[in-house]
């Protein structure tokens, strides 16, 4: 056991620091922030992402061959630590890099590899996940939409639903029924799907947060070739576990707990100067305190917990259905540090950003809306508690 | 940068599992329901078995190992209900290899080592609790040494060990340093409490103008740092035996449920009970974590090693307390029954969950440590 870093790992970071400071606009969270506008914000991190891929950032700790730099997870951890303190732009391909992308490792042939790796490093191709549908959220073998063999094509129907970032996706990774047929686990099929096919229809869907990041997708006789089949026919389930593991492991929640952590020390430094009258600030109310302390606590243990994981993942030992805890705990811990927030911000945290009395532009406001999402999407907390007791506790269906 | 146990490390702890499956029990535990609570035949086995010789240097006769090793080993004896002062003998022993002179580590250790000396400290007060700075216990000096007194509670199988560790204040408003003295010493007296946590053993000891000598002083002075250190090792080791209890409880809880048959199929079945247990096994795992993760930092010493001691006792507090409160529910009737084991673990961790400062207090120290880091930085 150790926390330290080598010499090595230390120059490395100096490395990471000084390229950061060196690309990021001038004047970087102080006057130049964001684009507030949604569409020009998105195309902002974007080009963040071809800005790190041109500075030999992406793709770290993937295999060379593939266009990554084949460096250690430890390494892959600093550079995230480093964007993190220089608040740099989250990029907008999360879902190619941390989902396509290791799903293709473990299951894709070779070809596939090949052909869509390289292009999610350099941010030329975005993509989406076409998984739930209507009908089918928790109980997602439940999906209705159809892929029939046509001669070297399958041809798609139906709709997908909560397709985040398919406006600006040229790549849909879904799942699919084959085999109406067969026991609906057995039934289904993993496609990759080109966002430029004719017959998809986006709609986008505004979500509580006022924003809209995940839309619904419609499928009308999409023609998809036979060589975007991901493993074999009708092994689709099996494939879309890992991706599912992925989503919610180690790697997501590291990203994550690095923003909470930033929300969390912004809302402290809130509370210290927050008038609560009688000549006292909100930090100085014990209660708020435990809550604070709660807080500060349950965010760094949430990045120890990765930290355990990747040491596991090091020695070799696959992630398997324990990575469902990490998602239970972090989103539990998450929501109630935004709650925390807004008990700090008192009679204030009613008011919303624009107003001008609101304390730090309406951040903890907005944050608290997300934070109501972060318990459902990836699984809901049933479906992850479910998985934890029957398979890494052993309990009967 | 890696947060895994060794080889070693694991084969030490399977070793120390297997041994006390074999030779440890909780029927075993309930004999000390009477009698002094002080086990013969265990202490030689855990001696024998090299676990009171971890902390001891080499050149003392020990195995010159710390308190990442003893991780494992801790959580082990919380799983398995060990009853003190194994564990209150390991966290003097690290005092003594830290902080004492070296007339004292050669006069100690090795007895230490064989098993032959057993130690307790003598921390929490009426008044003060575990608080060390409202500590009023008090070292007058008089003529070539100090005469010490003060009113110590919850001081571990004080009338077993060999020594006691005393924290006191070093004249009137002085800085704090730990006094070893033999319990037999004149000016000593001692009265048993009656506990929550049935099978173990604690005393109120009064101190009254005891005398002591340079020699009896840890590090032959008063020294502050000791004694943070005595306080955050048993935070520690409260923090890892707490997950050891709740792991055991959260199985405890399972077995019963997918064997317990109503409705006709086993409660397991149900989601209301599953989901209890996915939520018992995210907050043991997130215990864990903070546990190894607080063994690490007094293995290290890194400056923030009191903020990571305290997120370790706070969050194992309450993961503990939780865990064993549903685990109990999870039995329903049965748990409340007497014959059954799982109030000896409900209790267990119930006296861990307050030794060295409960959850608010080391909240309380997260949330100073965090804003003086953030002034500094």
């Amino acid at each position: 056991m150790d926390f330290s870093y080598s010499p090595e790992e230390e120059a490395f970071r100096s490395e990471v620091r000084a390229w950061i400071a060196a690309n990021l606009p001038d004047g970087w969270g102080r006057v130049v922030h964001e684009p507030e506008d949604e569409d020009a914000r998105y195309m902002f991190r974007l080009d963040w992402e071809k800005k790190l891929y041109a500075g030999g950032w992406a793709g770290l700790s993937w295999p060379k061959e593939y266009g990554g730099q084949g460096a250690t997870l430890v390494q892959q951890a600093i550079l995230a630590e480093e964007l993190a303190r220089a608040e740099a732009p989250e990029g907008l391909n999360i879902i190619g890099r941390n989902l396509t992308a290791p799903t293709l490792i473990h299951h894709g042939s070779e070809a596939q590899r090949r052909r869509f790796l390289p292009p999610i490093l350099s941010g030329e191709e975005v993509w989406c996940q076409g998984f739930s549908e209507p009908n089918a959220g928790s109980d997602l073998a439940s999906i209705r939409t159809t892929a029939i063999r046509d001669g070297d094509h399958f041809v798609i129907n139906g709709q997908k639903t909560w397709t985040s970032f398919a406006q600006y996706a040229q790549w849909c990774f879904m799942l699919v029924r084959t085999d109406p047929a067969a026991p609906k686990h057995k039934g289904i099929s993993f496609l990759l799907v080109d966002m430029a096919s004719p017959g998809i229809t986006i709609r986008p869907l505004r979500q509580i947060s006022g924003e809209s990041e995940f839309n619904e997708t419609f499928f009308d006789d999409v023609r998809v070739p036979v060589a975007n089949l991901v493993g074999g026919l009708n092994e689709g389930w099996k494939i879309a576990m890992t991706t599912l593991t992925y989503e919610r492991g180690p790697e997501d929640a590291l990203a994550r707990q690095i923003r909470f952590k930033r929300d969390l020390m912004r809302l402290i430094q809130t509370a210290r100067t927050l008038p609560r009258g009688r000549g006292k600030t909100a930090i100085d109310d014990p209660v708020l305190r435990q809550k604070l302390a709660s807080s500060v606590i349950e965010i760094e243990l949430m990045r120890l917990n990765c930290l355990r994981s990747f040491s596991k993942q090091l020695q070799g030992k696959p992630l398997g259905p324990e990575s469902s805890f990490q998602k239970l705990y972090w989103s539990h811990t998450a929501q109630r540090m935004y709650e925390t927030a807004l008990e700090t911000l008192g009679p204030t945290a009613v008011l919303a950003a624009g107003d001008p009395l609101v304390p730090g532009d309406g951040q903890f406001q907005t944050g608290f809306l997300q934070s109501r999402a972060f318990t459902i999407y990836s699984g809901t907390s049933e479906i992850q508690r479910n998985i934890i007791a029957e398979r890494v506790l052993g309990m009967p269906r | 940068m890696n947060f895994d146990f060794s080889d070693d490390q694991y084969l030490f702890h399977d070793s120390v599992r297997d041994f006390l499956g074999d030779r440890w029990s909780v029927a075993k535990l309930r004999t000390h329901l009477e009698g002094s609570g002080f086990d013969d035949a265990l202490w030689r086995d855990l001696s024998e078995l090299g676990l009171l010789a971890m902390l001891v240097p080499e050149e003392h006769g020990g195995l010159g190992l710390g308190y990442v090793d003893l991780a494992l080993v801790l959580e082990e004896f919380g799983r398995h209900l060990v009853p003190g002062p194994a564990v209150e003998t390991m966290l003097a022993t690290d005092i003594i290899v830290r902080y004492g002179t070296p007339e004292q580590r050669a006069a100690l250790c090795p007895a230490i080592a064989s098993g032959a000396l057993r130690i307790a400290p003598a921390i929490a007060e009426v008044e003060a609790g575990f608080d060390l700075d409202q500590t009023a216990a008090v070292a007058v000096s008089s003529g070539d040494g100090w005469l010490l007194s003060g009113r110590k509670i919850l001081v571990p199988y004080a009338d077993s060990v060999d020594r006691l560790l005393v924290v006191a204040r070093f004249g009137e408003a002085g800085p704090l340093g730990l006094v070893l003295v033999e319990p037999g010493r004149a000016g000593i007296t001692m009265r048993p409490h009656s506990l929550l946590d049935i099978a173990s053993r604690a005393h109120e000891v009064v101190l009254d103008g005891v005398a002591t000598g340079r020699g009896d002083v840890v590090g032959g002075g008063p020294s502050p740092d000791a004694v943070l250190r005595l306080a955050d090792g048993g935070a520690v080791a409260a923090s890892a035996q707490m997950a050891g209890v709740a792991g055991k409880v959260l199985d405890l809880a399972v077995d019963y449920a997918n064997q317990r048959i109503q409705f006709g199929k086993p409660i397991g079945s149900l989601q209301a009970i599953k989901h209890r247990c996915a939520d018992m096994l995210a907050s043991l795992e997130t215990g864990r974590t903070a546990a190894y993760y607080a063994a690490w930092a007094l293995a290290d010493d890194p400056p923030e090693r009191a903020r990571i001691v305290s997120m370790a006792k706070a969050f194992c507090g309450d993961a503990a307390r939780s865990i064993c409160n549903e685990g109990l529910q999870i039995h329903g009737g049965i748990g409340f029954t007497w014959e059954l084991d799982i109030h000896l673990y409900l209790r267990r961790a119930k006296a861990l969950e307050y030794a060295f400062g409960d959850a608010a207090t080391h909240r309380e120290r997260v949330m100073s440590a965090t804003l003086l880091e953030m002034e500094a930085a």
